[in-house]
């Protein structure tokens, strides 16, 4: 998919495919409800009472009136049946408007001039403004329509009950005709026919409307539907389990394999879910790549686990797909009724809740729901919502941290990081609103509020630190994947007029992405006179080539191998290692998260590292702060 | 019925005197478009005249035209009603509202009209437009010609409609709540009505325009400090509006600033509500041409008998789009052409389009609107 367009328009197309799927079910159920009805009314008896039951309901309407030609031809037309006791006397001359009904036209008004007073002369209590709906109807050899008339205070028929109206009004001809008129064989054969092509279409329209097209399980809906039946029916001490399964690391497939392979994984794993589930279980894709799995019934919990447990270890086994053997795992959370929640929302939510706690601890096993995590569950929504809160009113600021010659302690240059200042004047650190942000989509907007910051203030930075200072600013692996965003980044820098006091710090997951990044993003960033510095490297999967390719200005060894160097020959390996590829790459090194002088005298003495960071040196502060307290210790030289 | 959209630059006379002589008694509706018009044998260019006619004896057609002088939705409502009085259908629901107006009332409009209809009949057309935003815009009907007035046609056709209203851009990042705008007034009292209108004065308790010229890397930094008409810089950044949401997924009316005012007011050609969330957006020309093409696609899906049996269609393409796209706009033609399969279309350009939102009638700026006649 191109972008966000083609998403919106694919959902677009999709919602309204779906809609008119379940409105032609409904519609389909409907006529055949009320076809039937017509059907099997013996010959003297009303047809109309059993058809008004079935259509009153489904256009919402309050009343029905048949009206039809008092004589083949003529203009007059007689109630010959009515909901509405009163109207049943009724004759009435054909006007303009039922003129074209008559002649084959659907009608229906607008609200505030709908009832003509012929109508309106037989009762008190009906009202002008009641909306109104003519169908024309062929009632044996005479011409007439069906009235449909709903309260003053409902809102008046639309396009889809103009559509429901057309359907029916065509059908329910040939069915009066057939009905009433002594059928011969082949009418009563075709109208038959007509009936049975009628069921198998609505068989197939519920079927689509319920499952989901690629693997054929129950859709969202669906799910939503058939639990709160079971629900609905459950005696005291029943109980339900609701498991959510979600595929760890999907989009990898899709972007690794393309879609068709990530497609075949998604049928893959339904077929081996299935394969574990007893009669009376469900199973739905409620999208993507995420299923909910019911469980119905059980006794007790280890009935629950041990089938949920080989779910589990059956997603591990690799799956065999166009030659290729996928491997995947998926993450389970699981929520019981009724301990868990008593309706399906309640249930789904809670099992999503403890399926994102097994994302987060341990991919590809199985946690059930407790209420620490609806505890958890709620603060989190809290967050959310202060997070929006605090991005309307701006209140992510920037900090600067200083990164510097470990030899002098010179400064060198500044690590951008943000910090939230709530209402309360409360400074949160990057740890508990960062990823909240991102999923909330507030990252690019965040990282917009800090550069604004850090470039409006870069005039008084310069003349407290000195013109040739270099400012980094972090930007995330999905960000950068980004041209578009990393672009407005870029002019957003060149804004500055100092583009080349900037440098933008990438993780080496952003190199995955690295064709983007060099054809688009790099020459931008380069001819901009943007620096490059490989953020956290040691911890991600960048290649020898990629990093080569990149030629970045600055390599930030991670703290992870920093922290007790001097206690720990496996990081020293590593860290020779990394200050080998470093050299012969000709990419300046940076020790992060230098805190203690014995990792600093580590490094002097066993590495040809010059450039370190981290609290022994700077804690991060307010750019106001910072330079408020220059002449305190960090300063240029 | 007629649709016909022609260059400001002609007079109007000769082109009514035409269509009384050769049409006499046909219901008439459209007006000045920018630049001329397009149809399916490509884009008309400066000074041309697009005409359509439709003919349907089993359905029911009329036009209404009024002034908008005084309240424009009641304006709006009443000339509904005359056009479905002119369409002998008094009462009755149309399958479709296309309007055409002069620029400025449209939210009002729509409202008047959503009064009577609600949101259970497609309100779809477009605004009026002249070449140089000098305000030489008129409006066609039956009765002749308008300089500030609005045309509404009603069409319960006898092959069925389908319709589509999109736009092509994309949010760019930059986001912010309008704090303030000029205050829509009540008669001559000045009490304030509504806390929207089409004067910004702050994003984020900003100036809006220094705002806007923020979030677009100083696109408009030359009009700051003097002011000015911002039309064609920022037909490839306007602002989006939130329209609502599939499947947590936003859907954007985009909105089309105009105008720096003074001290830092942003002008647009359409209504904003205080507390709204402002996107920035982006625009991609090749995007823009083919999304012609793309909204076509979807009204023909909607006929009944979808593109085996499309007639026809009415398409709006907006002006600001047109200046974007520029010399690709042959593109445009083209992709509407295609997607119609060669079928009759006419095509109009102009400053503000509405139609159908997430099932809501709605009035938006730099958006593609395409009716689809069916057999």
């Amino acid at each position: 998919m191109e972008g966000n367009e083609e998403l919106r328009e694919t959902l677009v197309g999709m919602r309204q495919e779906l809609d008119s799927l379940r409105t032609e079910a409904a519609h389909a159920t409907l006529l055949l409800q009320a076809l039937d009805t017509l059907l099997v009314v013996k010959e003297n008896d009303d047809p109309f009472t059993g058809v008004f039951g079935a259509l009153l309901p489904v256009f919402e309407a309050s009343h029905a009136i048949v009206l039809v030609q008092a004589e083949e031809g003529s203009d007059e037309l007689e109630c010959t049946a009515s909901s509405h006791p009163a109207l049943l006397s009724l004759r009435c001359k054909a006007d303009a408007l039922l003129t074209k009904v008559l002649g084959g036209r659907i009608v229906t008004t607008l609200t505030d001039s709908a009832l003509p007073d012929w109508l309106l002369d037989t009762s008190d209590d009906l009202s002008k403004s009641q909306p109104a709906l003519y169908l024309p109807l062929g009632v044996r050899d005479r011409r007439g329509m069906l009235v449909l008339l709903r309260r003053p205070d409902q809102d008046g028929f639309d396009r889809a009950h103009v559509a429901l109206a057309r359907k029916f009004s065509l059908l329910a001809s040939h069915a009066m005709a057939a009905s009433r008129a002594h059928q011969t064989e082949a009418e009563s054969h075709r109208l038959k026919h007509l009936t049975d092509q009628l069921t198998q279409s609505q068989s197939a329209l519920a079927h689509r409307v319920n499952h989901d097209q690629l693997t054929g399980l129950a859709n969202r809906a669906y799910v939503q539907e058939l639990v709160d039946k079971r629900l609905s029916t459950k005696k005291d001490g029943e109980r339900l389990a609701l498991a959510f399964i979600d595929l760890d690391d999907f989009k990898r497939v899709n972007d690794f394999y393309g879609h068709a392979v990530g497609d075949a994984l998604l049928c893959g794993v339904a077929e081996r879910i299935q394969s574990q589930l007893r009669m009376t279980d469900i199973l739905g894709r409620i999208s993507g790549d995420e299923f909910v799995l019911v469980l119905d019934p059980f006794v007790e919990r280890r009935e629950i686990s041990v089938l949920v447990n080989r779910v589990r270890d059956l997603l591990k086994k690799p799956f065999a797909i166009e030659g290729l053997s996928v491997k995947c795992s998926g993450s389970v959370g699981v929520a019981i009724f009724p301990t868990h929640g008593r309706d399906y929302e309640t249930l789904r939510r809670n099992a999503d809740a403890a399926m994102y706690s097994t994302k987060s601890t341990a991919k590809g096993n199985v946690t059930y729901f407790s209420k620490a995590m609806g505890q958890q569950m709620d603060e989190r929504m809290s967050l959310e919502e202060r997070l929006r809160n605090g991005f309307a009113e701006r209140q992510f600021r920037c900090v600067l941290q200083a990164k510097v010659d470990m030899g002098t302690r010179r400064v060198v240059g500044f690590e951008t990081l943000a910090r939230w200042v709530d209402s309360e004047g409360v400074v949160h650190p990057p740890a508990t609103f960062l990823q909240p942000a991102g999923e909330l989509g507030l990252l690019d907007g965040i990282t917009g509020m800090l550069l604004d910051e850090l470039i409006q203030k870069l005039p008084t930075l310069n003349k407290t630190f000195g013109r040739d200072m270099r400012y980094s600013v972090n930007v995330s692996a999905a960000q950068a994947s980004r041209p578009g965003f990393m672009r407005s980044i870029v002019r957003q820098v060149q804004s500055s007029g100092s583009a080349g006091n900037f440098m933008l710090e990438l993780t080496e997951e952003s190199l995955i992405t690295a064709s983007v990044f060099q054809t688009q993003t790099l020459p931008m960033m380069r001819e901009a006179g943007v620096g490059i510095s490989i953020d956290d490297f040691g911890t991600g999967y960048s290649s020898l080539s990629t990093l080569a390719d990149i030629t970045a200005d600055e390599l930030k060894i991670d703290r992870s191998f920093i922290s007790s160097i001097h206690l720990r020959p496996r990081s020293q390996s590593i860290l020779r290692a990394i200050e080998s590829l470093g050299a012969a790459l000709g990419i300046y090194l940076v020790a992060e998260g230098v805190e203690t002088e014995e990792e600093l005298h580590f490094l002097q003495d066993n590495t040809a590292i010059t450039l370190g960071q981290g609290y022994l040196f700077h804690r991060p502060e307010f750019i106001d702060d910072l330079v408020a307290n220059s002449g305190l210790g960090v300063h240029a030289a | 019925m007629l649709c016909v959209f022609y260059d400001s630059d002609h007079h109007d006379a000769p082109i009514t005197d035409f269509l009384a002589e050769r049409f006499p008694g046909v219901p008439v509706l459209g007006g000045t478009s920018c630049d001329g018009g397009m149809n399916q044998l490509g884009l008309g260019g400066r000074g041309s005249i697009a005409l359509l006619a439709i003919t349907d004896p089993e359905g029911d057609y009329g036009t209404a035209s009024v002034l908008l002088d005084g309240d424009a939705a009641t304006c709006a409502e009443k000339a509904l009603h005359a056009a479905l009085d002119n369409a002998g259908c008094p009462g009755e629901l149309p399958e479709l509202i296309w309007i055409y107006q002069a620029p400025g009332h449209e939210e009002e409009v729509i409202a008047g009209l959503r009064r009577v209809v609600g949101d259970r009949c497609p309100i779809i057309g477009g605004s009026s437009a002249d070449n140089d935003v000098s305000g030489k815009w008129r409006q066609l009907g039956s009765d002749g010609v308008m300089t500030d007035g609005l045309v509404v046609g009603v069409f319960l056709s006898s092959g069925g409609v389908g319709f589509a209203f999109q736009g092509g851009y994309e949010p760019a990042g930059a986001s912010g709540v309008v704090t303030k705008v000029a205050y829509a007034t009540n008669g001559a009292t000045g009490v304030v009505t509504q806390a929207r209108g089409r004067r910004i004065i702050t994003i984020d308790h900003k100036p809006a325009a220094e705002v806007y010229n923020r979030w677009t890397d100083g696109l408009v930094s030359g009009k700051l400090s003097t002011g000015g008409n911002i039309l064609a810089e920022t037909s490839m950044h306007p602002l989006g509006i939130d329209a609502g949401k599939i499947e947590d997924v936003t859907h954007y009316l985009v909105v089309h600033p105009d105008q720096v005012l003074e001290g830092g007011v942003l002008s647009t050609f359409a209504e904003v509500e205080e507390g709204t969330r402002l996107f920035s957006m982006r625009g991609d020309k090749a995007r823009l041409v083919e999304r012609a093409g793309k909204v076509t696609a979807a009204a023909v899906a909607n006929i009944p008998g979808g593109a085996a049996n499309v007639a026809g269609a009415l398409i709006v393409y907006c002006a600001g789009c047109k200046m974007a796209v520029g010399e690709q706009m042959e593109g445009v033609a083209d992709a509407v052409t295609k997607s119609l399969r060669g079928a009759p279309f006419v095509g109009c350009f102009t400053f503000g389009e509405q139609g159908v939102v997430l099932n809501k009638n709605a009035h938006g700026n730099l958006m593609i609107s395409a009716v689809a006649f069916g057999r």
